[in-house]
């Protein structure tokens, strides 16, 4: 059971380069638009919720690397400490990675994968930065953060994850054909 | 699909500790990659500010366009006609808004002949938004440097964190490692404004625990060889700590955080200290309104802050005691008085 489908677990460079350019354009709109949008109760988690996109319909090997790669490049953009993000974003794009299967049956499961996703990443990057540095939330802040970073990501979700998923199967079409 | 093999096991292992090494390497070296900091600062920094500069009209035009009639041709058209009508009013009203923040800003800088930089914010946090930090479009080349005080209309803002060439980060006050030395308007005494308590709470420490800090009292900048001194911070809302060697309050920053777009970073500062003068004049309490605490001892309260000007922040201790007050109305009216020609000497001069 450990070998089987093998090759589905390498990592195809070409959904790879299109997942890591959205997150690069997530990443900038992510400090320049959604944090100065002042949307009520918190704030939506753009990078988070296209990460856990990325992971469900790609799996837990890409999600994991490609956490790990954008959060090392929101560690680098921060005042904190170096690798806090990337802990944490590497750790949610290989969890929702592992209900890729479950999400194929049924609408509720990518809806309950990213809300979860952007919650326990922003409670995950709350506590990181409590435990590494000084607490820029007090515990009643992170939870209503986490909880309003978990509803945008429901709502957003029906209308993200159809688009991603067919434009990963064109990608992998395309690249069947080569 | 194969969901979780060997491989991808391996692979999650090798970023964890990846990750945990980073953190250690980080954490126990301090500012070891700030070079590639810098430089991706630098970069990102100016995307952030293209990305800013084409999605502000963009939010106009989104707001103008309100229901468009696609019933006729004519319809579309008037509709059309309208929106661009509306959108260079609305561009007219964001000229008049700036330009109201420009010269309030530069009338602000005047009263406490204070040399500034104006910029505008460009980007708010980081990505995971758990730093107290904004980006502006100002940088190295426009004068700016590392420990700057940075202000809005409004009073302090923060301070000049880190500086690329044409980008800067700044802390903002609410920041948790933010501590900054401040004064009680019209006293010497020093203490110090400390954030950590989410946007729209300060704490501050008074280091002279004989005087009585009182809801109301208003905090200025001490100043120091980095800092500039006289600049607005907050006024006291609340009193913690009554006892011990020091004493504690809450303050509400006069600076609203989340509505942040134009600043001023203080590059210069004057040769003197300039007092409270840069604070806004006391407002005037409404007729009516709720009446000032008629215990306030006169006595600990310096010259010139009359127990009148606390606004409606006072709190549930001056509800019980408004009949107190109206019997004995004589006093408070003369202290409103009181605040009244002082308000009006400050406009006036």
């Amino acid at each position: 059971m450990w070998d089987s489908g093998f090759s589905e677990e390498r990592l195809h460079p070409r959904a790879f380069a299109a997942a890591a350019v959205l997150l690069l354009v997530a990443v900038v709109l992510q400090v320049s638009v959604v944090a100065r949008l002042g949307a009520p109760l918190g704030r939506p988690d753009l990078v988070l919720v296209l990460l856990a996109v990325v992971a469900l319909i790609e799996g837990p090997l890409l999600g994991a690397v490609l956490g790990f790669a954008v959060g090392l490049l929101a560690d680098l953009l921060s005042s904190h400490v170096i690798g806090q993000t990337a802990l944490v974003l590497c750790l949610v794009g290989y969890l929702t990675g592992l209900v890729m299967n479950a999400a194929e049956r049924s609408i509720a499961v990518p809806l309950a994968a990213v809300g979860a996703a952007a919650a326990l990443g922003t409670l995950g990057n709350a506590a990181a930065t409590a435990l590494l540095g000084d607490a820029a939330l007090t515990s009643g802040q992170a939870l209503l953060r986490a909880l309003a970073a978990g509803i945008y990501g429901l709502l957003v979700t029906p209308f993200l994850f159809p688009l991603a998923l067919a434009a990963a199967r064109r990608l992998h079409r395309e690249r069947g054909r080569l | 699909m194969g969901r979780d093999t060997r491989r991808s096991r391996l692979v999650i292992a090798v970023l964890l500790v990846l990750a945990f090494t980073l953190i250690t390497v980080d954490y126990r070296t301090g500012d070891s990659a700030t070079g590639v900091r810098g430089a991706l600062h630098s970069v990102v920094g100016g995307v952030e500010n293209a990305v800013t500069t084409v999605t502000r009209p963009i939010g106009r035009t989104v707001s103008s366009l309100t229901h468009p009639n696609r019933y006729h041709d004519r319809a579309d058209r008037l509709a059309e006609e309208n929106a661009t009508l509306r959108r260079s009013i609305a561009d007219d009203a964001e000229i008049d808004r700036l330009a109201g923040e420009l010269s309030a800003l530069r009338l602000l800088a005047d009263k406490g002949q204070y040399t500034i930089v104006p910029a505008r914010v460009i980007a708010v946090g980081d990505v995971t938004g758990m730093d107290w930090t904004v980006t502006i479009n100002a940088g190295r080349r426009d004068g700016l440097a590392v420990d700057k005080v940075v202000v809005n209309t409004a009073g302090l803002v923060g301070t000049v964190a880190s500086v690329t060439d044409q980008t800067a980060v700044i802390k903002l006050i609410c920041d948790p490692t933010s501590r900054i030395g401040a004064r009680l308007e019209t006293t010497q005494l020093l203490g110090a404004v400390a954030g950590g308590q989410g946007p729209k709470n300060l704490t501050f420490t008074l280091y002279d625990a004989s005087y009585q800090v009182k809801e109301g009292d208003r905090l200025v900048t001490f100043g120091s060889l980095d800092y500039v001194a006289g600049v607005p911070i907050g006024e006291v809302t609340k009193v913690v700590d009554v006892g011990g060697l020091s004493r504690t309050a809450e303050v509400r920053p006069f600076v609203s955080i989340g509505t942040l777009d134009l600043v001023g970073v203080i590059v210069g500062g004057p040769p003197g200290d300039p007092g409270d003068r840069v604070l806004p004049p006391r407002e005037v309490p409404p007729a009516g309104g709720t009446q000032p605490p008629a215990d306030a001892p006169a006595s600990t309260a310096p010259a010139g802050t009359a127990p009148a000007g606390q606004d409606a922040a006072g709190g549930q201790q001056q509800a019980g005691q408004q009949g107190a007050g109206q019997q004995g109305a004589g006093q408070p009216s003369q202290g409103r008085n009181q605040a009244g020609t002082g308000a009006s000497t400050q406009g006036a001069g």
